[in-house]
């Protein structure tokens, strides 16, 4: 009960953080300058105009959301550290595991704030351009925010134990990895069915690509922009088994940031 | 309160984690009820020991326990507070966000939580209109009282100050010193560090003096100043030729002044100044002060 009250106090703070933060402000305006930037896209582009602006919209929201939650992210414990504010914090009674945790928390409702008024703006601009505002679009905005939910989690175990450049370099390498870890898998499994004869380098190449499939959390599996913009049907269940993929990542991710802290030096 | 023992701690920095030992061998207690200074020039090992007690350190072997919990417990801090040497905080809060947002991390909530804060703020003279300006424009004297504040919050059995009295104008010295003796009066026991030794000989119960990550004093003042001899400081009308000195005397800052080491060294001046009829003006009876005794282990250890 009293972890629970800790851990909201340290989120509502880093929230509170976050939202007085300039890079937060530049990152909103971005997305939602590029947002409006879709209905001229829309116009212009050869493809149907409702198409255009839902993917680009949906792009905006995922990659505004990758800035926040990598650059805001790998700076969250980094600055506490940095401006030795954690000495204090942790001089209070409260876990490191809780520290972690109300650090994400609030990291998490900031990108939940910012994935919503992207929503609001994004069916608006759909409502003012007659393009089609259906309400599957919010399944894959609602699988944006798990893909970050996630990106989180790594950026802040990275940031808990290396420098913040290295930190965003190693958060970027899992997004990617994470992204492209399913279609590199299949091209290598095809590649060595085509060749039919197997060597041990092919045979080394696969299992890597196994391995990587298997660590990397399937990024992949949170983008389903081509489904809701032709308006095709998700499997059963996708929402809810992908959400719980995505929280046992986090915990997972949040456990190994919690020990790695909780054995750590505070100079 | 605070009991250490047999600890130390090295520290591994940079690519080789090149290994630096910081405390050796450390072993003080320190009693409920006391105010108990811990000093040391720079670089001694007095943060190091504070952040092995407030558990933000691991240590390589010793024991350690605070109100008889290991700090690496996180029970042991409901008892502590702690301010850090050069308190910095997030500087998007007021002072007041900042007191309220560690108030609530001690568990006070709603009017408590207010008068508490106000309380704080009164005893460290900091009830002034800065406290709702954001700590971005704040001075060191500002942070160190806000520090302290908000270690105070929770009415802790335990206050660990790092370095209190630093960055403070000799008012803000004054006020904290008088928070201390404040505080200590209610049954606050205190811990802190700190390198200006006149306002430690003022207000200490015990000290343990620090040098070099090795304890070599700890007692009262008194018992630590005796410890260390009782020097005359003598004056005469005229000056002595320094190759005429007895032994054990030496000349002062002062041409006219002599320092005898003990009194021996007393008496052999005293038959010499008769012997050449030089006229002693007065003679002093000077007991060293905390910082003659470091001064001296400082020596000490260099050499
Ligand atoms: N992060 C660190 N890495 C390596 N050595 C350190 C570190 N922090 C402190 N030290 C060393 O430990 C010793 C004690 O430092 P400290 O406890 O800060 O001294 P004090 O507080 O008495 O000035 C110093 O010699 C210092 O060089
Ligand atoms: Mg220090």
């Amino acid at each position: 009960m009293q972890t629970l009250k800790h851990i909201g106090i340290i989120a509502l703070n880093t929230f509170r953080e976050s939202i007085r933060d300039k890079i937060l402000y530049n990152i909103g305006l971005l997305a939602v300058g590029l947002a409006l930037f879709s209905i001229v896209l829309g116009e212009w582009s050869v493809f149907d105009r409702a198409y255009v602006i839902k993917s680009t919209t949906l792009s905006v929201m995922s990659l505004s959301g990758l800035l926040i939650s990598i650059f805001v992210g790998i700076s969250l414990v980094q600055k506490e550290i940095q401006r030795r504010t954690v000495l204090t914090l942790l001089s209070k009674p409260i876990s490191r595991a809780t520290f972690i945790v109300g650090k994400y928390l609030g990291l998490l409702a900031v990108v939940a704030v910012h994935l919503a008024l992207l929503t609001c703006i994004y069916y608006s601009i759909l409502f003012l351009t007659n393009s089609e505002p259906t309400v599957s679009l919010l399944t894959a905005i609602y699988l944006i925010f798990w893909e970050l939910a996630v990106v989180i989690a790594v950026a802040l175990l990275f940031s808990s134990f290396s420098s913040t450049t290295l930190s965003a370099l190693f958060t970027l390498g899992v997004y990617f990895a994470g992204h492209l870890s399913d279609q590199l898998l299949e091209q290598v499994r095809f590649v060595n069915k085509m060749r039919e004869v197997s060597d041990s380098s092919a045979a080394l190449l696969e299992k890597l690509a196994v391995v990587i499939h298997a660590v990397f959390p399937g990024l992949y599996r949170y983008n389903v922009t081509s489904y809701v913009v032709h308006g095709l049907a998700l499997p059963d269940m996708y929402l809810f088994w992908n959400t719980v993929y995505a929280i046992g990542y986090v915990g997972v991710f949040l456990a190994i940031a919690s020990w790695w802290f909780s054995r750590r030096d505070f100079l | 309160m605070i009991q250490i023992e047999h600890l130390h701690k090295t520290y591994r920095s940079g690519f080789l984690m090149k290994p630096k030992l910081a405390l050796k061998d450390v072993s003080f207690h320190v009693e409920p009820g006391q105010i108990y200074g811990f000093i040391g020039p720079n670089g001694a090992g007095k943060s190091t020991t504070i952040k092995v007690l407030t558990g933000l350190l691991n240590f390589d072997s010793g024991k350690v326990l605070v109100n008889g919990i290991s700090p690496r417990d996180v029970k042991s801090r409901r008892f502590i507070g702690y301010s850090p040497e050069q308190p910095y905080f997030y500087d998007y809060l007021t002072g007041r966000e900042l007191l309220q947002f560690y108030g609530k991390l001690v568990g006070l909530e709603g009017n408590l939580l207010n008068e508490r804060i106000t309380w704080a703020l009164q005893l460290l003279h900091a009830d002034k209109d800065w406290i709702d300006r954001r700590l971005r424009s704040y001075s060191k004297g500002m942070m160190q009282r806000v520090g302290i504040a908000q270690a105070i919050l929770g009415k802790p059995k335990l206050l660990i100050l790092d370095e209190p009295m630093s960055g403070l104008d000799p008012m803000g010295r004054r006020d904290v010193r008088e928070a201390i003796l404040e505080l200590n009066r209610d049954g606050v026991t205190i811990f802190y560090s700190s390198h200006l030794l006149s306002d430690v000989e003022s207000i200490s119960h015990r000290v343990a003096m620090i040098v070099d990550g090795r304890i070599v004093r700890e007692g009262t003042v008194d018992e630590i100043t005796d410890s260390c001899g009782i020097e005359y400081h003598v004056r005469t009308r005229e000056a002595i030729a320094v190759k005429d000195l007895p032994e054990g005397v030496v000349l002062a800052g002062h041409p006219q002044e002599v320092i005898c080491a003990d009194d021996v060294a007393r008496d052999r001046l005293l038959r010499y100044c008769l012997d050449n009829s030089i006229a002693v003006e007065r003679m002093e009876h000077k007991r060293p002060s905390l910082e003659d005794v470091l001064t001296e282990e400082i020596a000490r250890a260099d050499a």
